[in-house]
């Protein structure tokens, strides 16, 4: 069953879609963390009202590179710019394929001279290590797994407070104010006398903190927080909910990795194992091509534009020059129709024909999801990440879509469920497609990260 | 001076429903277990249409019963008779108070002629050691509660794995692991299978209505008997579902079960006074929550007895135990009764739709489990009047219907259309409500158990019949 490679995992699979379609690994994990603990819609009020905890320490790998060549390997890989990437700051790390197409993104942080820490789902990450490892570079990287398949401990917990009362909750349990650090600076700071560090941060498009130091501390620095947080009503967010908080900061966490093709990358498929992420990933929704290449994107579609930087040399950086030039797609929100919310609801009561359950706050079933978006009968794009917003009282989903369909208030229809009554992937019951009616609107959605408070 | 009992506790809270009500210790957790393997839709299938495999291992209190006094000690605690209780059956033991009040329940085991194993929630284990402490009894406990709710990463250990094995086709696998057919065992009976190269003691039971059975053994054997019984159902071909803990709970609307009664402990004198006294400010008793639309401020309203549960017939009236005289009074009131009820859909989906509307919605009916206490309590009215209380939740797919479990007045009839109200009257201080408004759903009256194999096919169950 298992393969020695994805290659070779390629090759028995009749095509990598239906390999992938058919996965049997459930959606992405969230691991470890409790599911609520309190209740998912006032632990999504926290980050819009009050003040959020996310626990962050479980569902993410972290790849440690040291080495003089260090910095190197990631100039080579990422469409970012390395200039001036100092000591204590921390930049969204993108890695494309030859032709432009994203293998992934994850949080590139600049720990001290020649020491670096990626930390995101593992596409990226294994990317760099392939690289790392076969590159001929002075570096070397280490991997500390993502909880669902690590088998012992993680090496650090790494929290997030969020929301409009982040930063009172930050100077109560840290007993001074807030240093003025930039977005993705980072500093210093003490914790219950811990030692963490601090990346300044806005997951939700609020002011916020990223904190992370040794797992030892972990509770300790974790229960201060809680306690000097309890005045302004600090909320612990569960599992289920903390997925959702992308819904109205506008990041797609799961671009499908553009690596399953290409002579270029068959060297990187070979050293991919057959248990690794992208040979085991589960690729889910309406979205049906025959082309693996159908569901690759570029930087711009998912509105990474803006990082792309020709001063440097980088895998794919003549395909994103031609790219650059006309940009096809655009990353948006889309806002669902709450009647045809209604109706696939409405179907948990009757016998006979259902539609695919849409599970709330978060509806994805597959490590990827790919759902046609249409209008006027004509596919126009993908929605990507689907859940709902107490806070909006609206489904919502992150999607990429035709440039000339992305303008704010374009009426479009999203095609939920799987064609032929559904996949063989655990997550996926029989099933009949429903169409729902949904508006374009920005990404981020999010009021206060669409207006005030917007990353570079 | 923190409160150290549950006494202590009540004085600071002033009223018991004010204490529970207000419960910051959040949703009833079955925890450890995976929350979905599948997805829950096909593992509520598989119970009904194929095989599942309950992982039991960590939601339960264990407490081992053992020493001379043992068989004696437990009858005078429960109401169950132990007349026929012989060597490896098991029973559903219930315990009530001196007024006739139910505390909880637990399957008790018979291991040995002096020794019990009773696996249930917390209240009724509590019980049990509180008058083991407080007599003379020459008997021995062994308490093992349940998992940390929320471990957060570290390392959970039990004495025992539990697994059950349930569904139409569960019998291929049985005989599988087995290496041979299972000896035919009575419902509720004990006997000892083969799992792979492990002996293990496997109760017969049906616990979703369908035959089944339950096996446990050594912790250290969990994860060898799970790949063990995985493997022999891919073997057989037979379509065996992981139940993750979001379908778990609502098997028992198909079946009958209330797994939740509040326990009767919060009032009189005497021997509860002292039992209040006794348990800690920590107990399930202190910190457990009630949910619901029932909110008084008087706790006996949501306290019930053994015949509303429909577990009378368990009662061993030649023998002597706590609450004996209590029952003997209420054996002929008109008590109330167990009926299962299923939720008219227009009004569940005005529930769910006022979540995609602005304003403050309903309260919010999570799928397919919406309780969000340790005990539920939602009032249920024939027109005006009240007609009982609805106390366990559930979605089935296999019904397409949202159900619950109710005692209801002895003159409600199947058929009848009740209300149901649903969400809480005012704020309180759950963690597990967000703020909404109440909803008023039509609830049709129907029989317990409700599923149809559970009803008829499986008609001599404990659920029924001997306890």
């Amino acid at each position: 069953m298992s393969h020695q490679n994805l290659e070779e995992a390629l090759k028995a699979a009749k095509n990598p879609v239906e390999m992938l379609r058919n996965s049997q690994i459930g959606p992405y994990a969230f691991p470890v963390v409790p599911s609520e603990f309190t209740n998912w819609r006032d632990e999504q009020r926290s980050w819009r009202e009050t003040c959020a905890l996310f626990d962050q320490s479980h569902h993410m790998t972290d790849l440690y590179v040291e080495g003089p060549d260090a910095l190197k390997v990631f100039s080579a890989l990422g469409i970012n710019t390395f200039n001036n990437f100092r000591v204590d700051t921390a930049k969204q790390f993108v890695a494309c394929n030859h032709d432009g197409y994203v293998i992934g993104d994850a949080i590139l942080f600049h720990l001290a001279p020649n020491s670096f820490v990626l930390v995101g789902r593992p596409p990226a990450l294994n990317w760099v290590q392939y690289n790392v490892e076969t590159g001929g570079y002075n570096a070397r990287a280490e991997r500390d797994e993502r909880s669902f398949v690590n088998t012992g401990t993680r090496r650090v917990y790494r929290y997030q407070v969020q929301g409009p009362n982040a930063k009172k909750v930050m100077e109560k349990v840290t007993g001074k104010p807030v240093p003025d650090i930039k977005f993705f600076h980072m500093d210093t700071f003490d914790i219950a006398g811990c030692k963490v560090r601090a990346l300044r941060h806005g997951m939700v498009g609020q002011p916020g903190w990223e904190i992370f130091g040794p797992r030892a501390d972990g509770d300790r620095v974790r229960d201060a927080i809680v306690e000097a947080g309890r005045e302004f009503g600090i909320r612990k967010v569960g599992a289920r909910t903390y997925p959702t908080s992308t819904l109205e900061s506008g990041w797609i966490p799961s671009p499908l990795p553009a690596v399953y093709t290409g002579e270029r990358t068959k060297p990187y498929r070979e050293w991919l194992k057959g248990t690794s992420y992208e040979a085991t990933a589960s690729l889910g929704g309406s979205f049906v091509a025959k082309n693996i290449e159908s569901y690759y994107l570029t930087p711009y579609d998912l509105g990474y534009g803006g990082f792309v930087r020709f001063d440097h040399d980088f895998v794919g950086r003549a395909a994103l020059e031609k790219i650059a030039k006309k940009p096809k797609r655009q990353k948006v929100t889309l806002v669902w129709n709450g009647d045809d919310v209604d109706k696939v609801f409405s179907r948990l009561f009757h016998a006979g024909k259902f539609s695919k359950y849409i599970d709330l706050p978060l509806a994805n079933y597959a490590t990827l999801s790919f759902d046609k978006v249409v209008k006027g009968g004509k596919p126009i794009g993908f929605s990507m990440y689907t859940g709902y917003s107490f806070n909006e009282r609206s489904m919502l989903s992150l999607a990429v879509v035709d440039v000339k369909h992305a303008k704010p208030g374009t009426k479009v229809a999203v095609v939920w469920g799987e064609d032929g009554g559904g996949t063989k992937k655990p997550t996926v019951e029989r099933h009949n497609q429903a169409t729902i009616r949904a508006t374009v609107q920005p990404a981020p959605y999010g009021e206060t990260a669409r207006t005030a408070y917007r990353p570079k | 001076m923190a409160a150290h009992n549950l006494s202590a506790v009540l004085k600071a809270h002033g009223n018991a429903v004010k204490l529970l009500r207000n419960s910051k210790i959040g949703m009833y957790v079955y925890p450890v277990v995976a929350a979905e393997f599948s997805n829950w839709r096909n593992e509520q299938v598989a119970w009904r249409k194929s095989a599942v495999l309950f992982d039991q291992t960590h939601h339960m209190d264990e407490l081992i019963v053992e020493g001379p006094d043992a068989a004696a000690f437990l009858e005078h605690v429960a109401i169950n008779s132990f007349a026929n209780f012989d060597l490896n059956r098991a029973k559903h033991f219930v315990p009530v108070t001196p007024a006739g009040h139910v505390i909880g329940d637990m399957i008790i085991f018979r291991e040995r002629e002096d020794k019990f194993v009773l696996v249930g929630r917390a209240p009724t284990a509590n019980w049990v050691k509180f008058q083991q402490a407080t007599a003379k009894w020459n008997v021995r406990l062994t308490h093992d509660p349940r998992s940390d709710s929320r471990p957060d990463g570290r390392a959970i250990y039990r004495t025992h794995y539990r697994f059950q094995i349930q569904g139409p086709e569960a019998n291929k696998i049985f005989d599988k692991i087995n290496g041979g057919p299972v000896p035919d065992v009575k419902f509720f009976h004990v006997d000892w299978i083969k799992i792979g190269s492990r002996r293990v003691q496997a109760l017969r039971h049906g616990m979703a209505g369908a035959p089944g059975l339950e096996v446990w053994g050594p912790y250290a054997d969990k994860h060898y008997i799970q790949s063990t019984i995985l493997e022999a159902a891919r073997e057989v071909g037979v379509d065996l579902h992981l139940v993750g803990t979001r379908a778990y709970s609502t098997n028992t609307l198909e079946s009958g079960w209330i797994p939740s009664p509040l326990p009767a402990i919060y009032t009189g004198g005497g021997m509860l006074q002292e039992y209040r006294d006794w348990l800690g400010a920590d107990s399930y008793e202190a910190i457990g929550s009630i949910g619901g639309s029932l909110a008084t401020d008087d706790i006996e309203e949501y306290y019930v007895n053994p015949f509303e549960l429909g577990y009378g017939f368990y009662i061993g009236w030649k023998t002597d135990f706590i609450g004996k005289d209590a029952l003997t009074k209420l054996k002929d009131a008109n008590n109330r009764k167990k009926v299962t009820l299923e939720w008219n859909r227009d009004d569940l989906l005005k529930v769910v739709a006022s979540s995609f509307e602005e304003g403050v919605p309903y309260k919010w009916i999570d799928f397919p489990q919406p309780n969000y206490a340790s005990t539920n309590a939602d009032v249920l009215l024939s027109g005006n009047k009240p007609a009982g209380i609805s106390m366990f939740n559930g979605y089935s797919f296999n019904e397409r219907c949202m159900l619950s479990l109710a005692v209801v007045n002895d003159d409600v009839q199947i058929g009848d259309q009740l209300t149901l109200v649903w969400g809480e009257p005012q704020t309180t201080g759950k963690t597990s409500t967000e703020p909404h408004r109440q909803a008023e759903i039509r609830v049709r009256v129907s029989p317990t158990p409700y599923a149809r194999e559970a009803r008829e096919s499986y008609a001599a169950s404990w659920r029924t019949k001997g306890g």
